[in-house]
């Protein structure tokens, strides 16, 4: 089996990124072993990536729906369990019911969205990974891991069409 | 025993009313409730459960006073109720009165804000019984510390010993048995306590009297108190 | 006569409007800007501190610890007036925490290009806005160590909240609200945190890169943040109504004169974003000018924000004004009774301030596109809108109370030094707190601005460059 080896090419600009992007396709490299890292959000479509599967939508609904039931346990089950009467409203009054149920839908979304978005991403994950700090300075970085064999002529590639710089990135603890 | 359910109402006779205040002090030896001194009164920290309200009327020399000894009036859709976010204050079933339970209350002062009648009362400070007032304390009465709500409880106490007597006797509870503080010592009799879920009680034939009114009767807070109207009377 | 022709001119090239920040430097350099900007910390800065820091002592140690110990009564508050300078106090920063989300989510959601450099500004404004409110009902509370049973959570005294009670959902609503808003500043500020860990050294290091999270700018990373960024923005502004709407019904559900109004909800809620945009303003002139952020927040904002401001400033007074018709019109004696104290009784040099600061100055100034883009002049003008819309808070509820339907129980209500002195404590604890973070977090968000201008350009229609606007997602 052949040695394999990881590069990181940085790009000034986004322009030659989606190009690079098929030719490394071109050369064996596949698409879970490549990754864009940069500084401000490029859309997938703006790269030609394969669109990222997003569950966070459904995460986020999920939670609604546990907020929703909260909320009906809270204005429907606490007043069954210790029923007092206040005010000669009903123990259970619909219009109140809302509000409350309302808000710990929204604490619900809330909650899980943010919990979504960390365990899509898996955050927080501080192991050495393959990072530069130039890319907040707006660099393009493509980590890719390509084989041994053909490193030369993939640098080579890259540094003609724009790369700054081809390199073997370190794993940085972030 | 299944407890059985009273509607306890209160029948004031404005018309006999001489605003002599007797009831103000009785009300506050029977319920510990503590006096503030004159500052306390102009600063608005007086915390009489019942106070008799004067009003004037008319142009010197032709002047009335009127009397409205006023207290919390028991409604039966209190608006002081829904907006207790601890349950402090709520509908009492079985005596059809609005209890206040102080160990619940954390003072957020909501009930009085809402309460029409202005008759809930606030701890502003802990209770302070000078000599010798502290003799007399009421040993049925919680005394109440700071930052606790609190009002006229139509002297739940002693509608408990009533009921406890008459439950040790075995025999039912009986009109007049039951008399809060303010009706005893009411020297014009101007105060009628009873039962309104009996048809025979005082209460219950005064209430029918045709002379009948409630306060703020409009905004449906359905009060337990009625108050009795009729003459034109001179009264100070 | 005869009449000479001006000569016609015909348009120059114009010079790229100031708009849309379009003179774009390097990320380095803007990262550096924002980082140099969080780091310097003059005598000045510390002196304005410790003196902060100060106030808060005195404020929420020594006279809200007074307050504990001995009783409620060393407030003003008394019978009947309840509620005093505290509940004021705490409907102005629930107004003041509805600023981060409208500038934010609102005109994230709608697209407004001009937001991207003060939106973390706003946020930052809303958390601790709501941090500063959330004290005010304990503050408040007559028995404050009792606080949690308001919480609903099984206890051993067998009794669960009342969820009748708008105090209650008050809470909830907070709460979420809090939580809310904390996460949505958060969120966006991840890419930032990151680069501010790339970048620094010691302590800071430590702490960037344990609020980072380990964030590297995968493509993954930016889809997952982007979308639950445009999630929070939708879900936020929901519930930032219904926040102020809530606060609105603590009123709204009595049966207290003055208070008993189904307009309440929508008339606080705009009020409240007419102050918390004001106090934007107000933010951004004071950091625009301590941190030297020109190169960042200019004009074209101060421009943007004036013109929300005199809109709101339109709505509030419609609300304010069907709300004041309908008691005149057709209200009972008391309610006629409070309008009459408002404009004859001892509030009536406020309500008439009130009336001057939240109307008269906003439309006779902020028309003008001259006074929008001078910070100077928009500092005075939000300051004056968030002392009349303090006097109105005042007025509905500890002026309002003074009167009710039984003459015998009327009051007047002057509040003590004790609630000076803890209001002006809140008040020390947002400005501290707003100071310490400017000094720790990046204020702007850098990767939004850079975002941004890549996606802005100036483009040649006819013989003009105006500035035109990709749409990348």
């Amino acid at each position: 089996m052949d040695e394999t080896v990881v590069l990181m090419a940085l790009f000034r600009d986004i322009t030659p990124v989606p190009d690079m992007l098929d030719r490394l396709r071109d050369h064996g490299v596949g698409e879970q072993n490549m990754v864009v890292l940069s500084g401000i959000p490029y859309p997938t479509r703006i790269l030609g990536r394969p669109m990222v599967w997003e569950r966070l939508p459904l995460i986020s609904l999920s939670g609604a729906l546990v907020g929703l039931l909260i909320g009906l346990f809270l204005n429907i089950g606490t007043p069954l369990l210790y029923p007092v009467h206040v005010g000669g409203q009903p123990l259970i009054p619909i219009p109140p019911t809302l509000v409350l149920t309302y808000e710990l839908t929204m604490m619900g979304l809330i909650v899980s969205t943010f919990l979504g978005v960390l365990w899509e991403s898996t955050f927080p994950s501080f192991g050495p990974k393959y990072h530069h700090p130039a890319i907040a300075d707006g660099r393009i970085g493509i980590v890719f891991r390509c084989l041994h064999s053909r490193e030369a002529e993939i640098r080579a590639l890259l540094e003609e069409n724009g790369a700054e710089e081809v390199m073997m990135p370190e794993e940085r603890v972030l | 025993m299944p407890e059985q359910e009273h509607h306890w109402v209160m029948v004031i006779d404005l018309d006999r009313c001489n605003g002599c205040q007797a009831c103000v002090v009785a009300c506050h030896a029977e319920n510990n409730v503590p006096t503030v001194g004159a500052e306390g009164v102009v600063h608005g920290r007086a915390m009489h459960w019942l106070h008799v309200e004067r009003f004037w009327e008319g142009e010197y020399p032709d002047v009335k006073a009127r009397f409205v000894p006023l207290m919390c009036q028991q409604c039966g859709h209190a608006p002081c109720e829904p907006v207790c976010p601890v349950f402090a204050t709520y509908h009492n079933e079985v005596e059809n009165i609005n209890a206040q339970i102080y160990n619940r209350c954390i003072g957020t002062r909501y009930c009085a804000n809402n309460c029409p009648y202005i008759a809930r009362v606030f701890n502003w400070f802990d209770p302070e019984f000078p000599e010798p007032l502290n003799e007399q304390l009421n040993p049925d009465v919680t005394v109440r510390r700071r930052g606790i709500m609190e009002k006229c409880t139509f002297c739940i106490q002693r509608i408990r010993r009533a009921e406890e007597n008459a439950a040790a006797e075995e025999r039912p509870l009986n009109d007049g048995d039951v008399q809060p503080a303010c009706a005893q010592s009411c020297p014009t009799e101007a105060i009628t306590f009873g039962d309104l879920g009996d048809p025979e009680s005082r209460v219950a034939r005064l209430v029918r009297s045709g002379r009948s009114f409630r306060l703020l009767e409009e905004l449906g807070t359905e009060p337990a108190v009625v108050y009795l109207k009729e003459g034109d009377v001179y009264v100070g | 006569m005869s009449v000479e022709a001006a000569p016609l001119a015909w348009p120059q090239e114009e010079a790229p409007q100031e708009k849309l920040m379009l003179d774009p430097r390097p990320p380095e350099e803007m990262n550096e800007m924002v980082l140099n900007a969080m780091k310097k910390t003059g005598w000045r800065y510390w002196t304005v501190v410790g003196g902060l820091a100060l106030l808060v002592l005195i404020g929420l140690v020594g006279a809200w610890g007074y307050q504990i110990l001995e009783g409620m009564g060393v407030a003003g508050i008394r019978r009947p007036v309840y509620w005093g300078v505290y509940i004021t106090n705490f409907v102005f920063w629930i107004g003041i925490s509805h600023s981060g989300t409208f500038v934010s989510a609102i005109l994230r959601v709608f697209r407004a290009e001009f937001r991207r450099p003060f939106t973390r500004a706003a946020e930052l404004m809303t958390s601790f806005a709501l941090v500063v409110a959330g004290m005010y009902p304990l503050i408040h509370l007559g028995r404050t160590w009792r606080f949690y049973w308001m919480i609903p959570y099984p206890n051993q005294r067998q009794l669960w909240p009342n969820f009748h009670s708008p105090l209650e959902w008050d809470m909830l609503a907070i709460f979420t609200y809090l939580v809310g808003s904390t996460i949505y500043l958060y969120l966006p500020l991840i890419p930032d945190l990151a680069m501010a860990r790339d970048r620094s050294t010691g302590w800071r290091r430590r702490l960037y890169r344990l609020l980072a999270l380990g964030w590297r700018g995968t493509e993954a990373e930016w889809h997952h943040l982007k979308t639950a960024i445009n999630i929070f923005a939708f879900a936020i502004i929901p519930v930032m109504f219904s926040v102020h709407t809530i606060v609105a019904w603590d009123f709204g559900m009595t049966m207290t004169p003055g208070w008993h109004s189904s307009i309440f909800g929508p008339y606080f809620v705009v009020g409240a974003i007419f102050s918390g945009v004001s106090a934007v303003v107000m933010v951004l002139v004071i950091v625009r000018k301590a941190m030297k952020l020109d190169y960042f927040l200019r004009p074209e904002h101060f421009d943007a924000l004036g013109k929300i401001v005199l809109v709101f400033s339109f709505a509030w007074t419609y609300f304010f004004f069907a709300d004041y018709l309908t008691e005149w019109y057709g209200g009972e004696a008391v309610s006629r009774e409070l309008l009459t104290l408002q404009a004859h009784g001892p509030v009536a040099p406020l309500w008439y301030l009130m009336l001057i600061t939240n109307i008269v100055i906003p439309w006779l100034t902020l028309w003008n596109r001259r006074v929008r883009t001078s910070p100077r002049l928009m500092f005075f003008i939000t300051f004056s809108i968030n002392v009349g819309m303090y006097i109105e808070r005042y007025i509905i509820v500890a002026g309002n109370l003074t009167r009710n339907r039984l003459p015998f129980d009327w009051g007047v209500y002057n509040p003590s030094l004790v609630e000076i002195l803890i209001s002006i404590g809140s008040l020390s604890t947002f400005i501290l707190l707003y100071a310490l973070a400017t000094r720790l977090l990046p204020l702007i968000p850098v990767w939004e601005v850079q975002e941004g201008q890549f996606a802005h350009s100036l483009r040649r229609i006819g013989r003009s460059l105006v500035p035109s606007i990709t749409e990348l997602d």
